[in-house]
């Protein structure tokens, strides 16, 4: 088995991954707010 | 006394269908039309904390009701596929954001720059006045006309729109009505 | 006879032919376009099983008679996998107006145990005629606008 630190570094490892894709799959949601047509006519 | 609710609030909400219950899709983004006062569409995303966005569209002809914990359609075929959508709802500009953009009257004094829009309660998208960042500083509400002009990155009211800054949504819900009578529209 | 859901909630399902108990009432499965109780529900997880309300002899106030245990089937489609499931249960649904406004939970609803016809829905304090009633879902029961408060 690994050592503390080894279990450390995976669950380091672990929580950035989980961090990134929360913050992509959010980001993609996000969209560009209120948005104006203009000079369409 | 009108009830209202800003475009911001509106983002987020859930499309919910009448006839069957569901939880359709999450609203994306808000399209404006400035010069017919009016929403002409919604984009979408799934429902749910990570989904993604939705390839349907909603335009406004088939909103049902916009209230302040849902979206109304009648059924899930309210949402169209871009190609059978308007243009301006399925590929909306999306570096038009309204947002930021300076509030001029005829009479060329700036009233703010607008932070968001304000729509009737219940309705199916009529925008009846902007939220600003007033010139001289804080926030303000402004009532529209039914039908504004628009110029390059300014947004055109009437004069008298400068008696009718309000503080308040329930300040601007009870200026609205005054504010069209007073410009002799119904 | 006017009974409501929580009432029947529980109560033992009997075969009229043999006499066997068969299980107790989990849930009552709700057509929302007629506005009747299409099936009861029976069991639950796996073992969930469900009876048509024209199977039912009888809803009286001791026990559901079932005409016979052949009438007992499990889920045959989606969406009775989902109702069976517990999530178009009218009890504790979310009370949306067509208007888009949220009215509140449904806490009862009462029913005619001859007919199966819905009569009112109780949302808090208030009783709503189930004549009010457009559609039912997973996420929301959906009323008509006339009950907006």
């Amino acid at each position: 088995m690994m050592s503390a630190v080894g279990w450390l570094i995976v669950a380091i490892i672990v929580l950035v991954v989980a961090v990134v894709i929360f913050v992509i799959a959010r980001r993609r949601r996000r969209g560009g707010g209120v948005i104006a047509t203009r000079g369409k006519r | 006394m009108k009830l209202l609710m800003t475009a911001s609030q509106i983002r987020g909400l859930p499309v919910v269908t009448v006839r069957e219950g569901e939880d359709v899709a999450e609203v994306r983004d808000v399209i404006y039309d400035p010069e017919a006062g009016r929403l002409v569409g919604l984009s979408l995303n799934q429902r749910g904390f990570l989904a993604g966005r939705r390839r349907e569209v909603l335009p406004a002809e088939s909103i049902h009701a916009i209230g302040q914990d849902a979206l109304m359609v009648l059924d899930e075929s309210s949402l169209v596929a871009p190609a059978d959508a308007p243009d301006d709802v399925a590929h909306p500009a999306t570096e038009r954001n309204v947002v930021g953009d300076d509030v001029l009257t005829e009479g060329g004094t700036s009233l703010g720059k607008v932070t968001d829009l304000v729509l009737l309660v219940g309705s199916t998208g009529d925008v009846v006045g902007y939220q600003v960042d007033k010139a001289g500083g804080g926030q303000g509400y402004i009532p529209l006309p039914a039908q504004l002009a628009i110029s390059g990155v300014a947004l055109v009211v009437p004069n008298i729109t400068e008696d009718f800054v309000e503080d308040d949504l329930v300040g601007l819900g009870a200026a609205v009505d005054e504010f069209r009578a007073r410009l002799g529209l119904s | 006879m006017s009974e409501s859901f929580r009432q029947a909630i529980g109560r033992k399902v009997v075969s009229r032919a043999s006499a066997n108990e068969l299980g107790s009432v989990r849930q009552l499965l709700v057509d929302a376009q007629q506005r009747r109780i299409a099936a009861v529900v029976i069991g639950r997880g796996k073992k969930a099983q469900l009876v048509e309300w024209e199977q039912l002899s009888g809803f009286g106030p001791d026990a559901v008679m079932v005409v016979d245990e052949g009438a007992l089937r499990p889920p045959a489609d989606d969406r009775e996998r989902n109702g069976v499931d517990g999530n178009l249960d009218l009890l504790g649904k979310r009370a949306l107006s067509e208007r888009g406004n949220e009215l509140g939970k449904i806490d009862d609803v009462t029913f005619d145990t001859d007919t199966g016809a819905l009569e009112d829905l109780v949302i808090g304090d208030r009783r709503v005629p189930a004549g009010a009633l457009l559609g039912s879902g997973s996420y929301a029961a959906v009323l008509d606008k006339s009950q907006e408060v």
